[in-house]
């Protein structure tokens, strides 16, 4: 009986001593609305091609994302691969925490094929490429076509259209003394900056320097932003706290007439209204056009053990089909060439509006504070405009003083 | 037996030398896992409020002494949130009482199913705090809320009131909603009083023709003062630190209407990632609650113990 227990235990010590010896594990943060988990299938397809490596992929809720990576490389336990966006960059450079992926990507047969804009977009400060594109969407402007047919209203090209298109939206369709349509669902909450930065920056207002947020024509420009909720009533009343939840739902149960979002949703839209809604992309400002270049890629941190296995999985989700599959389920477009010629997944009408977007996508300034500018500085200076507490040129100078003081 | 009858043979000169070793080491784990997960995050945050120390820029740690608390000081968000603190809790502990008392004594009549009804009660505060937040963000929805279709079918109202995105609704929304969440705390603290109170107590008062009245203010509530003490003690400090319910229902906003100290704490730390004056933040409130707590039981417990 001794012996057998002997036995069994030095096979297990044996078996264990194995396990550790010859996986390498590589750790994924990721972040997804959709609950169904598609990453299983590519984690289970890596590990058959990539004998060796097991990949322990976890869902990190994206509303403190970044709050638990921060502090999970402060504690010197960060994951060995997360999902990271641009405006993350420079504070993670900062804090040393990314391994450049030059050399690897140098020598991975898949580069050709990334779209080469994606290259240059994502490339850091110091010249170096610590991130690895993923999937990509562009902000446009969602309208309810049926509503702007049946009021006669144009799809709005600039400002002035903009205004006149949301007034003449905003309706009680019912006349019972009560709007039940507004024209605009704008996001007050964290996230919203992208709805805020279409009607402000494209007019005379710069972020990227000292005091360019100052000039007349910004603050003007704000200004304008801020009587869309205050003097024309555009807005439904809990704009400036409604979140993506909010305009999105908004949108689909009919009390919106327009808002601003990416593909990813139109999957959802689609779904609810059929052929009432449609796409365009946003409306101009007096020195042309800004929206949002939203961006997602994959970084290996300077932490991880097995860089080399983590390259892998990073170079795995961005090649050819496995991309697709990612963006299938994320519902954003892939970042191959490849795998755009043939992208199916989206109605044409929103795949037009996003390449017809692209010659004005930007994205905010590459910057350490602008985690701070988009999670809370944004947000509370943008809901205290929107309430009147403060005034258009008060908002722009705390930004101002964010990112230059 | 045995056992007591070796140790009940020893000299009392070996008694007292074993005694003073086994307490120690029968304590030990838990003094150890005490000090490890709550004095050492406690001196860190100690630590870090004496520093600049923004978690995006590790080269720039640096000593600061007090600046922080200076800061603090002249900071108008700081005393903004000091006064959505003291409404806060005033408010939502009296509420949660009141209602509390109500329910105990509610419970403690008899009727049928009286097993099933205090199971029930305990449901609200059985649910976790996100769940709470996101369900009566619902309820107080403007679009589609019960709240505002109750009250505009009922001719309350004639316009959808955005509860949650009106600054001067907000955090008073949110307290009901605290509220709700916490008085089956005290029902069934107040409960559990209520039935340790002996019935000869009630039986001797009636006999010499007390009222209902003067029972309750003479027998009842007296008998009660210990457990009300100890539970709106505890519920101080649970109400005090509750952050997460606010977080979820409106992350503070709009602007800064429902920021309370610790919140913004917290956010000062978590997405501003400026630990430093978080910390500071976080060792000043402690401080102040500290302050209220000694005062509420040099005042409400003095009798008590």
């Amino acid at each position: 009986m001794r012996r057998l227990i002997a036995s069994v235990f030095a096979g297990a010590l044996l078996f264990a001593g194995f396990g550790a010896n010859a996986e390498e594990e590589v750790r994924f943060w990721f972040h997804f609305d959709n609950p169904d988990n598609p990453i299983s299938q590519l984690v289970s397809k890596f590990e058959q091609e990539n004998p060796g490596i097991k990949i322990k992929a976890e869902n990190i809720p994206w509303n403190t994302y970044y709050e638990k990576l921060n502090t999970s490389i402060i504690g010197g336990n960060p994951p060995d691969v997360a999902m990271v966006k641009l405006f993350a960059l420079p504070q993670l450079l900062e804090m040393g925490a990314l391994h450049p992926l030059d050399d690897h990507i140098a020598s991975w047969d898949g580069k050709a094929d990334i779209q080469d804009e994606l290259w240059e977009l994502n490339r850091a400060s110091d010249g170096k490429n610590y991130y690895m594109p993923l999937q990509y969407v562009v902000l446009y402007l969602y309208y309810r076509k049926d509503l702007f047919d049946q009021h006669g209203v144009k799809v709005p090209t600039n400002r002035e259209e903009f205004l006149e298109a949301a007034k003449k939206l905003t309706l009680d369709t019912n006349n019972d003394g009560r709007i039940d349509v507004y024209g605009f669902g704008m996001r007050g909450a964290k996230g919203g900056h992208d709805h805020w930065a279409t009607f402000v920056l494209p007019n005379g207002a710069d972020i990227n320097k000292e005091g360019g947020l100052l000039t007349p024509e910004a603050i003007a420009a704000n200004q304008w932003f801020i009587d869309l909720h205050r003097v024309h009533k555009v807005f439904p009343p809990s704009a400036p706290n409604d979140g993506f939840k909010e305009i999105t739902g908004g949108f689909k149960a009919g009390r919106t007439a327009m808002t601003i979002h990416h593909i990813g949703s139109s999957a959802g839209m689609v779904e609810a209204l059929g052929d009432k809604v449609s796409a365009a992309p946003v409306p101009q400002g007096t020195q042309g056009a800004w929206t949002a270049f939203g961006d997602e890629s994959t970084a290996v941190f300077s932490a991880s053990k097995v860089k080399d296995a983590a390259f892998k999985w990073v170079a795995f989700l961005s090649s050819g089909d496995n991309n697709v599959e990612f963006n299938k389920a994320s519902g954003q477009l892939p970042v191959t060439k490849s795998g755009s010629a043939e992208w199916t997944l989206h109605e044409k009408r929103f795949v037009d509006a996003t390449v017809a977007s692209l010659p004005f996508a930007r994205t905010l300034p590459a910057k350490p504070q602008t985690s701070e500018f988009v999670g809370s500085s944004w947000p509370t200076n943008m809901q205290r405009a929107l309430l009147g507490e403060i005034s258009a040129e008060e908002m722009l100078r705390n930004i101002d003083n964010l990112y230059f003081k | 037996m045995g056992i007591r009858t070796a140790s009940m043979g020893m000299t009392p000169r070996r008694y007292r030398r074993r005694l003073p070793v086994l307490p120690y080491v029968l304590l030990s784990p838990v003094v150890l896992v005490t000090l490890v997960i709550i004095f050492y995050p406690m001196l860190q945050a100690i630590w870090m409020s004496v520093h600049d120390y923004i978690i995006w820029k590790p080269q720039d740690i640096r000593f600061n002494a007090f600046a922080h608390f200076v800061t603090a000081f002249s900071d108008e968000v700081f005393w903004i949130s000091l006064w959505h603190t003291a409404i806060w809790i005033s408010l939502t502990v009296s509420l949660q009482l009141a209602l509390g008392f109500a329910a105990a004594i509610l419970l403690n009549q008899d009727f049928p199913w009286r097993a099933l009804a205090r199971g029930l009660i305990i449901i609200p505060w059985a649910l976790p705090s996100v769940v709470i937040g996101l369900m009566w963000s619902w309820v107080y929805d403007p679009n589609y809320g019960v709240l505002n279709d109750f009250m505009l079918r009922f001719g309350l109202l004639t316009q959808s009131m955005p509860w949650l995105a009106n600054p001067d609704t907000a955090l008073y929304a949110i307290i009901l909603t605290l509220t709700w969440q916490g008085f089956p705390f005290f029902a069934v603290m107040i409960l559990a009083g209520l039935q340790a109170i002996p019935s000869s107590y009630y039986e001797a008062a009636e006999l010499d023709g007390a009222s209902r009245r003067q029972q309750f203010w003479h027998i009842t509530l007296p008998s009660l003062k210990g457990v009300l003490v100890t539970a709106v003690l505890l519920r101080i400090i649970w109400v005090a630190n509750s952050i997460d319910v606010i977080y979820v229902m409106t992350s503070g906003g709009p602007g800064y209407a429902t920021h309370t100290l610790p919140l913004y704490a917290f956010l000062r730390t978590y997405t501003a990632m400026d630990f430093g004056y978080g910390s500071a933040l976080a060792v000043l409130f402690t401080l102040m609650l500290l302050g209220v707590v000694v005062l509420y039981l040099r005042r409400a417990g003095r009798d008590v113990t």
